[in-house]
């Protein structure tokens, strides 16, 4: 006899989608470090605060520190004081301490390993949380093998198992296959929540509402209406004590490979056919896969020198605390990417990510072609600039959109004026940190916003194909001074297309 | 016309007494104009509504309060009704531009609130007034305090011109004959009461699926939001459940056939409250069946 099928609650049609995922424990993995501060634990706290975690839930604090629970308790309320985005309050944090456990660990250690599987088992009886499973790895690289092998081989038979893993993703496409094949043979993809902030970012998910959820946009998304697109990701700050990592990294491994491929990703991608994981992430891996091996000359890398950042004279990247005083390492690179498919074939992207930049900014700059046959005589229109669509995606969030209007008084002379569109004016709230909605979502199980392995790969592919040429030339290093541009180059490799970066 | 001009700090101010709509559409666009040069920088008006606001003498210092804090969570054209029927025909205006500083930012966010007392006939001719102070192309609130006069053709009227209208059935003496009255067919209607028992049916539905055999329901708290609830039940479960009613201030109890349940973790605030209904823009089909069925 077959079961009858389960009624659907109707109690629930017209009550708030609010997304509260099921009860979990989340294991933080390097819980002493400077992320859990700036980050993690902010970003619990914000989401406590907003009741938007689950009633039966536990944090456990993993790290080699000597720490008790209170004393980790201590140091995370610091951190939720100092960090976080909302005002203290006593019952929130209360709430949150509560749930808070903390286990001394030595990643390499087996029989601490059990303590930890003894305290989530002894978690479970207590709060309810049925063997459910966040664990965070907030660790170097080099620890990450030791702890996804123990955490695989204790996992329960009950409740499930998330795994989310901090960049690096490997440095080059065999190591980045290398930590596939590792998490694979404990966990399936499913389980694995590749974080990128930047798709946490409101801005950065605004642009698929922009593109997606305008009718507007869309039609002119292509070769023919666009003349170019320009993506910059620029910093003023400097390696700020991360110089043993950056000198390995620099900004192509950086910023590049993640951030500034995933807003190629979102800008060029054709249109998902819904918003689940999977749709989006096809589609991204799609316009990765059709991103051609840009040719050395499309490629500038540059290394910052002295110079002044907000008035303040800043010295030059050799010159940084733990910095080799002949590195070689880029801060700077700028590249023309061209996507080999119909939508955009043709149709440059150029891309500049750097630190020690003028000014800290995120921008997608659309610019459209000129209009082809503006009737008014040349002089009244040499102030008048092609129509650009301006995503703003920190600071100043929003969308801006130049446009030619008349300029008030006798005869016709146009110029080019902004329309601005400013996200917090128009929604009056705060915006989320980016933790806190990749957090919630790695509690609710959705990928939407994580990385997906080939994604990975396909982003590393890139990168390595870009670095192979690097090695047959040996820049003049430095090659821009703070608080500028970038390098000549490039400024160079727009030029040579009759087009230029904007300037603002 | 008598009119005066004021600007303070981040805030400029027209008032004029027996004025004419047009006085009010030219202060609106002088006042932006003034706001502009006061601000550092531009001021960006980036409405997401024209908010109207019907609001009787007894209501006034509430409504005020309320909606002081709304141009910044909603930016919009707020415009305060305040009918004063038995004064002599006229209509006095004050006109004000809120900049909001932007955190971090030099530019400020423009809120135009226009307050109109409508002395006389011309508080019977409201729609005629607003019409043209809408925004273009922006959809219309009508929050109304206390209890809207459904069937009245003046009132009717301005519901008309409304594409929600927001009230709050706490607010009315004649719960829950009068849900039986309410002008689904007008506007797409927001009952704050009903926002409030939110927290309380999301406790009832995780009782699913032995909640649907429901046959008693005990409320302690305001008779709107107990009758809004039975009446939900009712309508979600498609059986007649009885309710049984002890009056209190706010939802603090709810028994289902007998059995406690426990009470939510959320309590929001009136604003909250508010500013979540001003989220919402189609017609609410699951509130709209708990008010017909909370008759009886």
């Amino acid at each position: 006899m077959t079961e009858a099928p389960a009624v659907e609650n109707p109690l629930l049609e017209g009550l708030g989608q609010r997304r509260t995922p099921e009860p979990c424990v989340l294991v933080v993995f390097g819980a002493s470090g400077d992320l859990t501060h700036r980050k993690i634990i902010p970003a619990l706290y914000a989401l406590a605060l907003r009741k938007l975690l689950p009633e039966k839930f536990a944090i456990v604090g993993a790290a080699r520190s000597e720490w008790t629970d209170d004393e980790f308790r201590d140091q995370m309320e610091h951190a939720v004081r100092e960090f976080g985005r909302d005002d203290f309050k006593q019952d929130v944090w209360d709430w949150l301490a509560q749930a808070t456990r903390y286990i001394s660990l030595d990643f390499a250690d087996e029989t601490k390993e059990n303590d930890l599987a003894g305290l989530l088992n002894e978690i479970d009886e207590e709060r309810g949380t049925r063997g459910n499973r966040v664990y965070y790895l907030a660790v170097p690289p080099q620890a990450m093998p030791t702890i996804v092998r123990e955490v695989g081989e204790r996992r329960k038979s009950e409740g499930w198992v998330r795994l989310i893993v901090e960049k690096p993703f490997g440095h080059d496409l065999a190591s980045a296959r290398e930590l596939t094949a590792l998490l694979s043979e404990h966990f399936t993809e499913e389980e694995v929540f590749r974080i990128d902030h930047y798709l946490g970012k409101e801005t950065v998910q605004n642009m698929l509402a922009l593109r997606f959820a305008n009718g507007i946009f869309e039609p002119i998304w292509n070769r023919q209406f666009v003349d170019h697109i320009q993506i910059t990701v620029a910093e003023t700050l400097g390696v700020e004590g991360r110089a043993a990592y950056y000198e390995h990294s620099g900004a192509i491994r950086d910023i590049f490979q993640n951030h500034a491929l995933q807003l190629v990703a979102l800008t060029a991608m054709e249109p998902p056919i819904d918003f689940t994981a999977e749709s989006v992430r096809n589609e991204k891996v799609k316009v990765l896969k059709a991103i051609r091996t840009p040719a050395p000359e499309h490629v500038v890398r540059g290394q910052y020198g002295p110079g002044y950042i907000e008035g303040k004279e800043v010295p030059l990247y050799r010159e940084e605390e733990g910095v080799d005083p002949a590195s070689m390492t880029e801060t700077f690179v700028a590249a023309k990417l061209l996507v080999d498919n119909w939508r955009w074939a043709d149709t440059p992207i150029y891309l500049r990510i750097g630190k020690r930049l003028a000014r800290r900014e995120t921008t997608i700059g659309i610019q459209f072609k000129r209009a082809p046959h503006p009737p008014f005589e040349d002089a009244t229109t040499e102030e008048l600039q092609p129509n650009m669509l301006l995503v703003h995606v920190q600071p100043d969030e929003g969308v801006s959109l130049a446009i030619g209007a008349k300029v008030p008084g006798q005869g016709m002379r146009i110029r080019t004026v902004h329309m601005d569109f400013l996200y917090g004016g128009a929604f009056r709230t705060e915006l989320p940190e980016a933790y806190e909605r990749l957090l919630l979502d790695a509690m609710l199980g959705d990928q939407t916003l994580f990385t997906r392995s080939d994604e990975v790969e396909e982003q590393w592919a890139l990168v390595d194909a870009i670095v192979s040429g690097w090695a047959r030339d040996r820049p003049a290093f430095p090659n821009y001074a703070a608080g500028t541009w970038g390098p000549a180059g490039s400024d160079e490799l727009t030029r040579r297309d009759g087009r230029a970066w904007l300037r603002h | 016309m008598a009119a005066t001009l004021s600007t303070a700090v981040h805030t400029v101010e027209w008032s004029g007494e027996d004025v004419e709509v047009g006085d009010v559409v030219r202060a609106l666009c002088q006042l932006r104009e003034e706001s502009a040069h006061e601000a550092e920088g531009p001021n960006l008006r980036t409405s997401v509504m024209t908010h109207l606001a019907w609001v009787p003498s007894e209501w006034e210092e509430a409504a005020v309060g309320t909606l002081a804090g709304l141009g910044e969570r909603h930016p919009s054209r707020g415009i305060l009704l305040f009918p004063e029927p038995d004064g002599d025909d006229g209509i006095d205006a004050k006109v004000s531009m809120l900049a909001f500083p932007l955190r971090e930012q030099r530019r400020h966010i423009a809120a135009e609130v226009v307050e109109l007392r409508l002395r006389g006939q011309t508080s019977r001719a409201a729609p005629s007034i607003v019409n043209p102070l809408l925004v273009p192309g922006l959809p219309v609130f009508l929050r109304w305090r206390g209890r809207p006069p459904f069937g009245d053709h003046e009132g009717d009227q301005l519901i008309d011109v409304c594409d929600r209208l927001i009230y709050d059935s706490n607010e009315w003496p004649d719960v829950p004959q009068v849900y039986a009255e309410l002008p689904f067919d007008r506007a797409a209607c927001s009952d704050i009461a009903w926002r409030r028992t939110e927290p309380w049916r999301g406790v009832l539905a995780r009782l699913w699926p032995d909640v649907g055999e429901a046959r008693s329901l005990r409320v302690r708290g305001p008779l709107a939001e107990t009758s809004l609830l039975v009446g939900w039940l009712r309508s979600r479960l498609e059986r007649e459940v009885e309710l049984e009613h002890d009056d209190a201030d706010e939802l603090t109890e709810i028994d289902v056939d007998g059995h406690a349940c426990a009470a939510p973790r959320e309590h929001p605030s009136s604003s909250d409250l508010l500013s979540a209904e001003l989220d919402q823009f189609g017609r609410d089909s699951v509130y709209e069946a708990a008010a017909r069925r909370a008759v009886g």
